[in-house]
This record gives structure tokens, C-alpha cells and sequence, in this order.
């Protein structure tokens, strides 16, 4: 065998020991898993969303590995996740099964079931916290006024508590951190009278009879996109798992900046955010059996779209899912299955939410032009060249 | 006794690392299809590799399903296999594998390249993979995907002529630089992968299996040995491949290589290497085959 010349191969390892030497160097404490998975919750929420695998310790060591790049912690998820066996297919679950850390719907005051307010940045003021370091720690381990935390910024932002409404917080026994994971995955019993699942608001919305009926053909067996690649003209399944592997950025941008978005807007009557259980069915006895369980935000949201011919009386459905808490995705997700199922056959919309709103696809798209590529160059300049004029028109023929 | 059945039973351990043998075993299929339909487009259930999108994660798909442990396997980006991203592939594959590193394109049972057939002709027994950034030759005439499916199946390329001719009525030549279509066995239209022109030739009749994988857009398609490989062009236009008149390799002298402009002394672009570090490395050991044309020794 001839010796391989190895001079790339050298950079390319004195490369990683430079990303090695600004992942463990320096002076500051090595970063824990738990650090992550307990501070840096949404992060790692995101990851496992955009990797497509519930596995918040793994998220976590993907999101160190990579310097807190999470595009690229969720490839490192997702190419953990090529080389695992599919054990098995579990039965789906019925999201009126989720066990609510927040619940809210904007299209009632008070939605049956109640407002679930939970944790959220909504209501906080955006202001950055300059607290010194100690004081702000010192403030931390103390519980916040209403048993929520610290008070972010110089000035304590109290909550607000609309009167009447029945709304809680995720926490009410003040737990110092909030968003810790267990907390999370084991939500507290309903002791205080927080309806923990309840109905959702499209229940109500058919009873009424004011929602338009499902379009399209039906689709019984999901459509697997790791499996089987997908074009325009896929079943609704197949969008929803793109859309709820997507990067959040690119399903954001595409739902904002869609010109298929009508005018007026949906409106998200449902936005919830908890627990639900992955169940197997047992080899043996053939029932099913909790094995575990996943966070995930849903979003219903709701759209008068006209028709052509037809008054607006009937209300259009979108529907968002991802894993984790991640809010803008679901609304985002909800907005463009809204749109989707009501502009049947839009080719267009599909090829866009289709084929450019992977993460992998479209990072990996970028990061291929730092590749060398002078052989091709080499061709494009010739061809100018040629087309110039100044070089023989004739070549050398083949 | 129960324990051995039930291992038995199970099959040997799945490998820890990239890829399962199921998933292998799906590529290969592909590969197949794509064999058995010279230039047709398979879409296959491409993987998530440990390499970007774009960075040959298809074309690392097709290889680990071809290796196996007394392989020898040469990978080359623009021609070269001390690229960083060659080295890479080739590192990631021979720990995954334990197959043997090879540079001599004569003793490689795999190449995997990026933009480069070798110069060295290809020998039955060989499998080329090449990289393929976008696998849709009609990509930039119909966006429509269904069209695109539709134009290939009733082999209706009446709009890619029109594109080929009105580029020669605008531009005086076609104007298409590395990535030249070809028409593959008289039937489909296909993207050679973003190789120069001067590769192009080599594709037609090869002894070899050529195999065009697309991780991204998750279709693979091949060229099967013996198999014509034509790129588009009008009668009256013959196809042109790179050339530049008195341009030679500074190394090995040779003008019958694909070479490409390297800064000399002055920091200008005015001398030349062969692209296909290989080769010239035998050509200056007097181990290859001799220059097909007088070698017009080296430019200023």
C-alpha cells in the first residue's frame, strides 16, 4: 500500500483539538449535563425537537459538544439517532391525554378547563438583568414574592393576577428553580384544583358547529420521513412530521413571511405545554404499557379563510406539535398546516415546507460553499473565458 | 441453553457507530434500482451522517454500504486524497470499517470523490461514488417537481434543448461549465455530478460502476459498466472540454490531465498542477501511461 499523504487530515485533527481546547480550556468550571439540562432548559427543548429524539441528557451533551451551536447539536443528535435500532412502532396517543403545565387559549376568556398560565417569559419585563453577580445568586436561592423565583432586573416585575381568572402558576409550592426537568415530566397532582387535562377547545368549537370538517383524503398510516423521502403532493402526516422536525427559524420565517398568510390572522385557541406518555403494547399480554414519557407544546389555532363561492361560516383548523416548550414553533407549525390543508394542492407552499425547512438540509447547504471547489472553478472560468471571446472557440473536442 | 437460542435467534450485535446493517442494506438496494435504470433517479430514505449536508453525506451513505473490511477505499476531493475533507471522509469510513486506505486508483476496489473522475482509466471490478450536490438536471428549467418526474418519464427533454439552444444563440457556445448534462444509455437525462467537462468522456462505456449519490436530496443514481454516456450538445456544435492552449502541469508536465491554475512566484495565477494528485505523482515515477499527446513542457 502506498503511504497516505495525510497533510489534510493533520489540519483537520489540529482543527478539532482547537474546538476541544475552547470546549474544556479556560478557567471556568467544566460544564455538568444537569448545568444544561436544568439552566439551559429551552436550548435543550429545541435541540431534541429539531434531532427529532426525546433524550434531554443527550441534548445536553450535544449542545456542549457543540459551543451552544444548536443547529448543529441537533445534527449531532440526529446522527446519533441514524445509528440506533427501531425497537418498535408505539400506538398513538390522544393529546387530550397531555398533563398541562400551561395551558391558554386566546380565543376565551375562560376556556373550559381554565387558563394554565405556567411558566412563561410573556408577562416578564425584557430587561437585562445587571444585578451583580452575588447579589443576583443570593437572590435566586430566596423565592420571588409569589413563590415564583427570582424577580428578573433591577426592579421587581410583579405578575399579574387578573382577578377571576383561574390561573396558577407551574410551581405553586416555590420550588427556588423553575423549569427544572422533573418537574416538568412529573407534573404536581391536581390537589389545587388546576384541571390538569383538560378538553380542548376544539371540542367545544364542534359541538358549535362552527368548524369546517378535515379536507383531503385520510391518512391513516403515518407517512415516515425518515424512511421515505418526500415531494409535493405528500399526505398531511407527512408535512406535520417536516414541520415538527423543522428549524425553528426557517418554519418561523416561513410562516411570517408566507404570501399565502391572509390577511387578518389565525388565532391560536388552544396553546398547551406538558406531559405525555409513551406507551408500548406489551409483547405478552398484548396491552398497552406507559414505558415513558415526552414534553411536547401543542397549538390549535383557528381561521375563518374564505372560499370561493362559499360565506365564512365555518372556521379552517391548523394544527402544531413539537417536542419540548417551544411556542414559536407550535404557533408557526399550526399557522402554515392551516394554510396547507385549506389551499389544497398549493404545490408551491408544499415544496417550501417540505423540501427547505429541514435544519440539516439547509445548514448543510450553506457550510458545502466553504468546501474547495477550484476544479469546478477552474471549469467556469474556462466557459467565460470562452464566451469572451478570447480564448479558441473550438477547444479540444472530445 | 435458552440464552444461546435467544442470541442465536437475535443475530449478532448491532455495530455502535454510523449506520445499521438494515439501513445498509436499503442503500444497496437503491443501488441496484439505479443500476438496473441507467441514469433514472431512485429516491431512497437518506440517513442523518456525521458530516454536513452537502459535505458528501450521500455519497458516505453509498460507501459504508459497499466496504467491507478487506476493501480498499481512495477518496478524493478535487482530485486530491490529502484534502481535508477527503482525509475526513476517508478517516471516518476506515474507523467505522477497518477498511484499508488506498491512494493508487489502480488498487482501489471504492473511490469516492467529489467533482473528479480519476485520470487513470477504470477497470472492471471498481465502483466510483461521487458526491452530488443537486441529482435534478431539469432543476433550473422546471421548478415543478412533478413536471421534472413527468419530463423524465416520457423522456420529454424538448425543454432542455430549448435552453441548450438559446444559450448558443445568446452566448455563442454553451455556457454549461462543470456539471454538463449528459444523456445516459439514450434514455435519461442526468447531472454528472459538478465534475469538469473533462471528465465527462471517461463516463461513457466505463469498465466500472458509477454510482451518483444525493444525501440531501435523498436520491441515488448510477451508470452500470459498458453503458453510453452522452453529454447534450448539436451536431454542429461539438462538446467542448476544458483546455488551455500551452498550459501543462508545472510538476509532471503533462497537458493531457486536467490541471488547474496554482500562484507562482509573482503571486499570480500563471502556472498549472494536475488536479488528480495521483496521477501526477506516477507520472514523475514513470508509472503511468504515457501522455496521450506531445507534452508541451511548462508555461511561463
Amino acid at each position: 500500500m502506498t503511504a497516505v499523504d495525510d497533510t489534510g487530515g493533520r489540519a483537520a485533527r489540529a482543527a478539532a483539538r482547537l474546538v476541544e481546547r475552547a470546549r474544556s480550556g479556560g478557567r471556568s468550571a467544566p460544564l455538568d449535563t444537569e448545568q444544561i439540562t436544568e439552566r439551559l432548559g429551552l436550548a435543550v427543548d429545541r435541540v431534541m425537537g429539531e434531532g427529532g429524539l426525546w433524550a434531554p441528557r443527550l441534548a445536553a451533551r450535544a449542545i456542549r459538544q457543540s459551543g451552544g451551536d444548536l443547529p448543529e447539536a441537533a445534527h449531532l443528535l440526529r446522527a446519533h439517532r441514524t445509528a440506533l435500532p427501531r425497537l418498535g412502532v408505539t400506538p398513538p396517543v390522544p393529546t387530550g391525554e397531555l398533563r398541562v403545565v400551561r395551558r391558554i387559549s386566546s380565543a376565551f376568556r375562560n376556556p373550559p378547563g381554565g387558563q394554565v398560565l405556567g411558566r412563561t417569559l410573556d408577562y416578564v419585563g425584557r430587561l437585562l438583568d445587571l444585578l451583580p453577580e452575588d447579589e443576583g445568586r443570593a437572590r435566586s436561592t430566596a423565592p420571588g414574592p409569589d413563590g415564583n423565583g427570582p424577580a428578573a432586573g433591577p426592579r421587581p416585575h410583579a405578575h399579574e393576577h387578573p382577578t377571576g381568572t383561574p390561573h396558577t402558576h407551574e410551581h405553586p409550592t416555590g420550588t427556588p428553580h423553575p423549569g427544572t426537568p422533573h418537574t416538568h415530566e412529573a407534573p404536581p397532582p391536581a390537589a389545587d384544583g388546576v384541571e390538569r387535562t383538560p378538553a380542548h377547545v376544539l371540542s367545544v368549537f364542534r359541538e358549535m358547529g362552527v368548524v369546517a370538517p378535515p379536507s383531503g383524503a385520510a391518512d391513516p398510516e403515518p407517512y415516515d420521513v425518515t424512511r421515505h423521502p418526500v415531494r409535493p403532493g405528500a399526505p398531511r402526516s407527512a408535512w406535520l412530521q417536516t414541520m415538527a422536525r423543522a428549524d425553528t427559524g426557517s418554519l418561523l420565517h416561513l410562516w411570517y413571511g408566507s404570501d399565502w398568510r391572509p390577511a387578518g390572522h389565525e388565532v391560536p385557541g388552544e396553546l398547551r405545554h406538558g406531559a405525555l406518555p409513551v406507551r408500548m403494547t406489551h409483547p405478552v399480554t398484548g396491552r398497552p404499557v406507559t414505558v415513558g414519557q415526552v414534553r411536547v407544546s401543542e397549538v390549535q389555532t383557528f381561521h375563518s379563510l374564505p372560499r370561493a363561492g362559499e360565506l365564512p361560516m365555518t372556521l379552517d383548523v391548523g394544527y402544531g406539535i413539537c417536542f419540548g416548550h417551544n411556542e414559536r414553533k407550535a404557533i408557526s407549525m399550526a399557522g402554515l398546516d392551516l394554510l396547507l390543508s385549506h389551499h389544497e394542492g398549493a404545490a408551491d407552499l408544499q415544496h417550501d415546507v417540505l423540501l427547505t425547512l429541514d435544519g440539516l438540509d439547509s445548514t448543510g447547504y450553506v457550510q458545502r460553499l466553504k468546501l474547495p471547489r477550484h476544479v469546478e472553478f477552474t471549469s467556469v472560468l474556462e466557459r467565460a473565458r470562452a464566451a469572451r471571446g478570447d480564448a479558441p472557440h473550438t477547444g479540444d473536442t472530445a | 441453553m435458552n440464552d444461546q437460542l435467544t442470541a442465536r435467534l437475535a443475530g449478532p450485535p448491532p455495530q455502535p457507530g454510523i449506520f445499521d446493517e438494515l439501513s445498509k442494506r436499503e442503500i444497496r438496494r437503491a443501488m441496484l434500482s439505479g443500476i438496473a435504470i441507467p441514469g433514472y433517479q431512485v429516491p431512497f430514505g437518506s440517513r442523518e451522517m456525521p458530516v454536513a449536508r452537502g459535505w458528501g453525506s450521500g455519497g458516505l451513505q453509498a460507501t459504508l454500504s459497499l466496504v467491507g473490511e478487506d476493501s480498499r477505499l481512495k477518496v478524493i476531493d478535487q482530485g486530491e486524497d490529502a484534502g481535508v475533507n477527503a482525509s475526513n471522509l476517508r478517516r471516518l469510513v476506515v474507523s467505522h470499517v477497518g477498511c484499508e486506505e488506498e491512494t493508487d486508483t489502480r488498487h482501489a476496489d471504492i473511490i469516492q470523490s467529489r467533482h473528479r473522475i480519476p485520470e487513470q482509466p477504470l477497470r472492471d471490478g471498481q465502483v466510483l461514488v461521487l458526491q452530488v450536490p443537486g441529482a435534478e438536471p431539469l432543476a433550473g428549467i422546471v421548478r415543478d417537481m412533478d413536471e421534472q418526474r413527468r419530463m423524465h418519464a416520457e423522456a420529454d427533454y424538448a425543454k432542455m434543448w430549448v435552453r441548450l439552444y438559446e444559450d448558443v444563440v445568446h452566448n455563442g457556445l454553451i455556457t454549461a461549465a462543470a456539471g454538463y448534462p449528459v444523456l445516459v444509455e439514450g434514455r435519461y437525462i442526468m447531472t454528472p455530478s459538478p465534475i469538469p467537462r473533462w471528465d465527462v468522456p471517461k463516463l461513457d462505456r466505463s469498465e466500472a460502476i458509477t454510482v451518483l449519490s444525493a444525501g440531501r436530496e435523498k436520491r441515488i443514481f448510477a451508470v452500470p459498466p459498458h453503458t453510453s454516456v452522452v453529454p447534450l450538445t448539436f451536431e454542429d456544435r461539438p462538446f467542448e472540454v476544458e483546455h488551455t492552449p500551452g498550459a501543462a502541469c508545472r510538476l509532471c508536465g503533462s497537458a493531457d490531465t486536467y490541471i488547474v491554475q496554482e500562484p507562482a512566484a509573482d503571486g499570480r495565477f500563471t502556472t498549472w498542477v494536475c488536479s488528480d494528485t495521483d496521477f501526477c505523482r506516477r507520472r514523475r515515477t514513470g508509472d503511468a501511461p504515457a501522455p496521450a499527446q506531445p507534452v508541451q513542457g511548462e508555461t511561463a
